[in-house]
């Protein structure tokens, strides 16, 4: 690996992310070449914690826009604050002035509500990241708006101008999936498939965000978590939920899985009815005693 | 190695990623490009990793993009070996002889053209006679039309909806401020009249899976016009055709009569005709095309009549992806109108806990019922 790579592997770690290689190479390429990462994986597997992360590492403001479906201009770049406006505008009035005269000044950046994509073009301390999240929830309409914002960092807004970014941002933007992201949009960024984390990957993110938990107890959740993938689920659980798991485990003071605890707590990393239904009892016993192997490994 | 080279290496090993079905665009090539002279050009992971990254690799197209990096890192120092990355993408048997079956069409025997003449009154009653005496196949010019322009209202209906987005409007909706505001200032700050905005309407998408077994024979012509319908009302249709295996058919609907698509067709899916997989087919189906064609907004509308010879368990697994993440499911049955079909053939038996809609669909009655069944 490039030492460049591994450098961005070991900030992202000391920050909080304990991040794959391939991940690593990823966020070094899309912050080297300026280019905005669009990071695609099943639910839970990290891809909005990659832009917090690289936020912090970088030092930098997060700007976040929510996609959802029905997300317009007026929510994502500026909406005019009209109580504002109204209120200039009755006082104009009440002196005598013609309210026409006021349009320049009304419409200007003093009466502008700066939405997320605004925020991330405007901010002069630097290049903020802005994380576009879950972008497939938008309509393809946004979807091209965001596009020309993305190739020029530019907005217009007809009373006001153009308006040109002074740094860049960068750009992270995730997507589950739940449809597929157009062609233009994906030529403009570099794209990151995130996969489940590898069993020694897992553990250390298990021990990283739930300090209190035992060597031997994050040794078995991972496993179990592994070999529960292992399996055909209709939500396969990630790393989220193995974090919740381990923090739901250590509330109750447990220190090693067994099918009593599992059957508590079931509920943490499984979250499909026809999942929990689907998992007969033979096969939790299974689950679990093959993440009880740990416990002879564990030291 | 120089860098010119790399950048010979790097359009081959794209163009033989594209040959192979991988859509790359010159700019991904740039990107890849410039990640290569970022990253440890000796270290096989991160080489591998900025390539995935920069050529913008789904993970439905891993399996052929690592198989030919395994290539081009073997044989990364000889160019000549390149050459054989440039997989050809397999072409269809062009030419091939059309089923002896597929000779439908209007005015294509005598005696079917006496048929339509004589009987065009009474399409609409006794469905159940309809049934064999009166398959769409034997309808004529005039009921055709009429079946068409059911089938654009049904492909309408089915299709559809209201957006969440907002879009300026003349009649009643939500009050648009920013609009308003701007009508007022012209009005002295008055707002004499406030401008609305309401749920835009959203375009069709659809997808349509059609089985065209053996055993569907005699409603070909029905599933014809019903796709070619739904193709011209819905322009972002995708039609697949199944039988023991899956076909995409989109790319030979785009223009063009009945007659024409159907001898297109039949030259171009294998083994029309033949019997059914419907199982594996769907299975097939959610594995290579459900991310990309399938939205929550999608309605997927599968014409079939459920007499599978494979496995069930394939088609509860499909039927459950579709059902996840389909806005609807649709089963239009052809048998569905005879009074003695039963839907328990087992693959129909195992498929219909996961359809929205299961009905008929076998001639001009049952199609205006389902239009009315779907606005509901």
């Amino acid at each position: 690996m490039s030492p460049e790579g591994r450098a961005v592997q070991e900030a992202m770690e000391r920050h909080g992310y304990i991040a794959e290689p391939s991940i690593a190479t990823a966020v070094f390429l899309a912050t080297t070449l300026r280019k905005p990462l669009l990071v695609e994986g099943e639910a839970g597997v990290g891809k909005t914690e990659i832009a917090k992360v690289l936020a912090r590492m970088l030092g930098t403001e997060l700007v976040r826009l929510q996609c959802y479906e029905g997300l317009d201009v007026n929510t994502a770049l500026y909406e005019w604050n009209y109580q504002r406006q109204l209120l200039r505008l009755r006082m104009a009035e009440q002196n005598g002035r013609n309210p026409e005269d006021l349009e320049d000044l009304i419409f200007g950046r003093e009466y502008l509500l700066e939405r997320p994509l605004l925020r991330a073009i405007t901010r002069t301390e630097g290049p903020p990241v802005l994380l576009i999240d879950e972008v497939d929830r938008a309509d393809d309409g946004f979807e091209a708006f965001l596009l020309e914002v993305l190739s020029d960092f530019q907005v217009t807004i007809p009373e006001l101008g153009t308006i040109r970014a002074e740094h860049p941002p960068y750009v992270v933007l995730t997507s589950n999936r739940t449809r597929e992201i157009g062609d233009a949009l994906r030529r403009r960024c570099l794209y990151l498939y995130i996969e489940h984390p590898s069993l020694e990957k897992e553990v250390r993110i298990i021990r990283w965000h739930v300090p209190a938990v035992s060597e031997q107890l994050s040794v078995q959740i991972g496993r179990f978590m592994h070999a529960l993938r292992e399996r055909r689920l209709s939500k396969t659980p990630g790393a989220a939920e193995t974090i919740d798991w381990a923090r739901a485990l250590v509330s109750l003071h447990r220190d090693r899985l067994d099918r009593e605890t599992l059957e508590e707590t079931l509920g943490c990393i499984l979250k499909d009815p026809h999942d929990i239904a689907e998992l007969g009892d033979g096969e939790r016993t299974a689950l679990v005693a093959r993440a009880q192997l740990a416990e002879a490994a564990a030291p | 190695m120089i860098a010119g080279d790399l950048v010979t290496h790097l359009a081959r090993f794209a163009r033989a990623l594209r040959s192979r079905g991988v859509t790359i665009g010159l700019s991904d090539e740039a990107d890849a490009a410039a990640a290569l002279t970022l990253v440890d050009i000796g270290d096989r992971a991160e080489v591998r990793q900025a390539l995935l990254v920069t050529l913008k690799i789904r993970p439905r197209d891993r399996a052929v993009f690592d198989e030919l990096f395994a290539r081009l890192w073997t044989d990364r120092d000889s160019s000549t070996a390149h050459d054989r990355a440039r997989v050809e993408a397999s072409p269809r048997p062009d030419g091939r002889a059309a089923p002896a079956r597929l000779a439908w069409g209007p005015g294509a025997s005598a005696p079917e053209r006496h048929d339509a003449a004589s009987e065009s009154e009474t399409i609409g009653y006794s469905p159940e006679a309809l049934l064999r005496r009166k398959p769409f196949d034997e309808c004529s010019e005039r009921e055709l039309a009429e079946m068409e322009s059911l089938l654009a209202r049904l492909a309408f209906r089915l299709a559809t909806r209201r957006s969440r987005r907002l879009v300026p409007t003349r009649g009643r909706g939500l009050v648009d401020l920013r609009r308003s505001f701007r009508r007022a200032v012209g009005s002295r700050g008055e707002f004499v009249s406030l401008a609305r905005r309401t749920r835009a309407v959203d375009q069709p998408r659809l997808v349509v899976l059609c089985d065209t077994s053996g055993s569907m024979d005699q409603h070909t012509r029905f599933l014809l016009t019903f796709i070619l319908s739904l193709k011209r009302t819905a322009r972002r249709t995708e039609v697949f055709a199944f039988n023991t295996s899956l076909t995409r058919l989109t790319p030979w609907l785009s223009a063009g009569k009945i007659r024409q698509t159907l001898e297109r067709l039949s030259a171009s899916v294998p083994d029309w005709s033949g019997g059914t997989r419907i199982g594996e087919c769907l299975a097939a189906f959610v594995e290579r095309y459900q991310d990309e064609l399938v939205t929550p907004h999608t309605v997927v509308v599968i014409l079939s009549d459920g007499l599978d010879r494979g496995e069930t368990a394939p088609l509860v697994e499909a039927m459950r992806a579709l059902r996840a993440k389909a806005r609807r499911v649709i089963w239009l049955n052809p048998l569905l109108g005879d009074p003695r079909y039963r839907p328990e053939a087992r693959g129909m038996a195992a498929a219909l806990p996961y359809v929205d809609c299961f009905a008929p669909a076998h001639n001009l009655e049952s199609l205006e019922r389902l239009v009315a069944l779907v606005a509901n």
